[in-house]
This record gives structure tokens, C-alpha cells and sequence, in this order.
């Protein structure tokens, strides 16, 4: 079937659409693998047999009020503002840039005539330089910051590679640095690379970001306070 | 920190203990970013000068991870190390946050439960008495 087939076109033809593939029924795959592991909380209620428990009287003290700053002040946004903020701003340009780039909304037009709607080629470039000096901070933190080193191996650093090599090679290619034709093929093939990586790899943070976030139930759940538990 | 018996590691128990809550504990391992965030929420981290070993994911990783990763392959010393960890530098206090919501604590108990199958666990009397 491929014999014919140059790499070029293999990495701009099928392998986008394997690409596709392995993200999307990937990504399927592990949400429904979450719902199988996963049961709805209701299963954990306490019955109680015999009516009503007496209440109990309420002696403990009452706890001290907290203004709103307080309660920034002593959560992850006030104890980490910096990695907060930077890590905030990577992952929505992270998603956002390959969707409303004008490159990639043009090459959707040719082949269905549909795309979304485009940004500002400066505007798409400036994010696209916010994900990469991310990429670079979240690269240095993990090399000088004590405590994120003693946690990191080489498969951190090759997972940020691959986070952030379409990033860095769209850059060159959108600025025709080194050889176009090479950094195009790159690119394409950087982007396949990273849509196949995100369910089975570390990278599966992404859809389990929203699962742990907003349908399990635990103390920190964010939202109307989670649905499922952990079977 | 002790074990009660000398006995080699029943390898075969340990690995079904892994195997009935792989997915749910692999996964947890796999979503962990790496990102410490975890640390701060650890007084033990705090109180230690912020080594990085009492980093709630520094626990989890070395514990529960490596046996993961051995597939429980370990020898009693290994196990030794793996206590230290999970009773000596934590207190199971439930306090440990995680950005990607990962039940930290849910963790190291397991692996407590590991441990204790070899009976290897916590002895009070291991505890350095303080001074007179």
C-alpha cells in the first residue's frame, strides 16, 4: 500500500489520520477504562437501619473566619504563584494555538471546506513562543530546583520534548528558519507524535486532569463536587 | 523500623497484591506530572528543611512506584527502604494536595499494606527515646 509513498507523504497522508486515530479512540479508551475502575458514589452512602441518627451536639469551636486573600494566600496559587501562572498560561496555549492557527485552518479548509475560525498570525506566533519559553522554564526548573530534579528521569525530559517539539518546530517553520521542506516534516511529524503520546504516556494528565478534577470525588474536587469512586 | 521474621519475601503474594489494584495505581503513577507541587502541602517537608525525599510524590514514586516497577521483585532490605519511607517519613495525615488530584495517601497505605504482608512494618519500640 505504501510502497509508492515517499516519507513525505506518508507523514503529511495516513499518518495524520493514525495520528488522529490513536488520540481520539486513545483518549476514548482511557475514559472508559476510568468509568470500568470507577462506580457511581451513591454505592457508599452509610444506611442507617434504624431511623434517624441522634444528632449529635456541636461542641467543637467554631473556626476562624478566612477573608478571600486568606484563602488564596494558603492555596496552590498563593504558595506557587509563579508555576501556577506559568503552567496556566502553557496549557491553554498548549491546546488553543494548534487550533486557531491560520495554517492549520487553511489546510482544513482545502480538504473539507470547513475550519474554525482563525487568530492573528502575530497573535498565534506570540503564543506560540509563550508555550516554548514555558517549555524552557519547566525545563529548568526540573534541572535546578532541588525538589522537582529528585523526582525527574529521562523519560520527563523526553515526555517535554515531545510536548513541546511541535511548538518549536512550527516556530521555524512559520519564520522559514533552517531548510523549510525539512522543518515542515518535522513539524508534521513532531505533531503526530505528540497526538499518539497523549493517552499512554505521561501525558494522559490531560484527559485525567478533568477526570480527577470534576467527576471523582475527593477533597479536592473542583465543581458541583465530583460523581464517581475509585471500585 | 523492623520486620518480624527473616523469612524471604513471598514475591508471588506480592505480585497479586499489585496486580488486583494495578490499573487504578498505575494509572495514578502515570497521571503524576512530576510537577512537585505536592511539597509544600507536606509539613514533613517543611520540617525537614524541605529535603525532597518527604515530598509527598518523592514517597510515592520510591515506594509504590518502584514496586510497581520491579513488579515486587524486591528483597527484605528493599522492603526495609520501602517502610522507612511510608511509616518514618509520613504520617498518613491526609493532607498532601495534588494539582491532578491524585490520592496521595490512598497510595502509601497500600503499599503499608504491602509491607505488612511480608511483615515488614513500624515497631514503636524502634523509635529513639528522647533524653533523660
Amino acid at each position: 500500500m505504501f510502497g509508492e509513498m515517499s516519507m513525505y507523504d506518508f507523514i503529511r497522508g495516513p499518518l495524520v489520520w493514525i495520528a488522529f486515530l490513536v488520540f481520539i479512540l486513545g483518549t476514548i479508551y482511557q475514559v472508559v477504562r476510568f468509568y470500568r475502575l470507577s462506580r457511581p458514589k451513591e454505592r457508599y452512602q452509610v444506611r442507617v437501619p434504624f431511623g434517624k441518627p441522634p444528632k449529635e451536639p456541636d461542641e467543637s469551636p467554631a473556626e476562624p473566619e478566612l477573608t478571600w486573600w486568606q484563602c488564596v494566600k494558603l492555596s496552590v496559587v498563593g504558595v506557587n504563584p509563579v508555576m501556577v501562572s506559568v503552567t496556566t498560561v502553557f496549557h491553554l496555549a498548549l491546546v488553543l494555538t494548534p487550533l486557531f492557527v491560520l495554517g492549520h485552518n487553511v489546510l482544513l479548509d482545502l480538504a473539507w471546506h470547513a475550519s474554525l475560525p482563525s487568530l492573528p498570525e502575530a497573535v498565534a506566533d506570540g503564543l506560540t513562543m509563550i508555550v516554548i519559553a514555558g517549555g524552557i522554564f519547566f525545563l529548568l526548573r526540573r534541572i535546578f530546583v532541588d525538589r522537582v530534579r529528585a523526582i525527574s528521569t529521562a523519560y520527563d525530559y523526553v515526555v517535554l520534548l515531545i510536548a513541546t517539539a511541535p511548538f518549536i518546530t512550527g516556530f521555524l517553520a512559520y519564520h522559514h528558519l533552517f531548510d523549510y521542506d525539512t522543518v515542515i516534516l518535522l513539524h508534521m511529524l513532531a505533531g503526530e507524535i505528540m497526538l499518539m503520546a497523549v493517552p499512554f504516556t505521561k501525558l494522559v494528565h490531560m484527559p485525567y486532569f478533568f477526570i480527577n478534577r470534576f467527576v471523582l470525588v475527593h477533597e479536592n474536587t473542583l465543581g458541583t463536587g465530583g460523581s464517581r469512586i475509585w471500585r | 523500623m523492623s520486620s518480624n521474621s527473616q523469612a524471604p519475601i513471598n514475591h508471588e503474594e506480592v505480585r497479586q497484591m499489585l496486580d488486583h489494584h494495578q490499573d487504578k495505581m498505575k494509572t495514578a503513577l502515570r497521571v503524576c506530572a512530576h510537577c512537585s507541587l505536592c511539597a509544600d502541602s507536606c509539613f514533613l517537608y517543611h520540617v525537614h528543611d524541605k529535603d525532597p525525599r518527604y515530598m509527598p510524590s518523592h514517597k510515592v514514586i520510591n515506594s509504590l512506584g518502584k514496586l510497581y516497577k520491579k513488579k515486587g521483585k524486591i528483597d527484605r532490605a528493599g522492603f526495609e527502604e520501602i517502610s522507612e519511607i511510608v511509616w518514618r517519613r509520613c504520617v498518613l495525615c491526609t493532607r498532601c494536595y495534588c494539582p491532578l488530584g491524585i490520592d496521595i495517601p490512598e497510595m502509601i497505605a497500600f503499599a503499608r499494606s504491602i509491607c505488612r504482608s511480608q511483615d515488614v512494618y513500624f515497631q514503636w519500640s524502634d523509635l529513639e527515646q528522647p533524653a533523660e
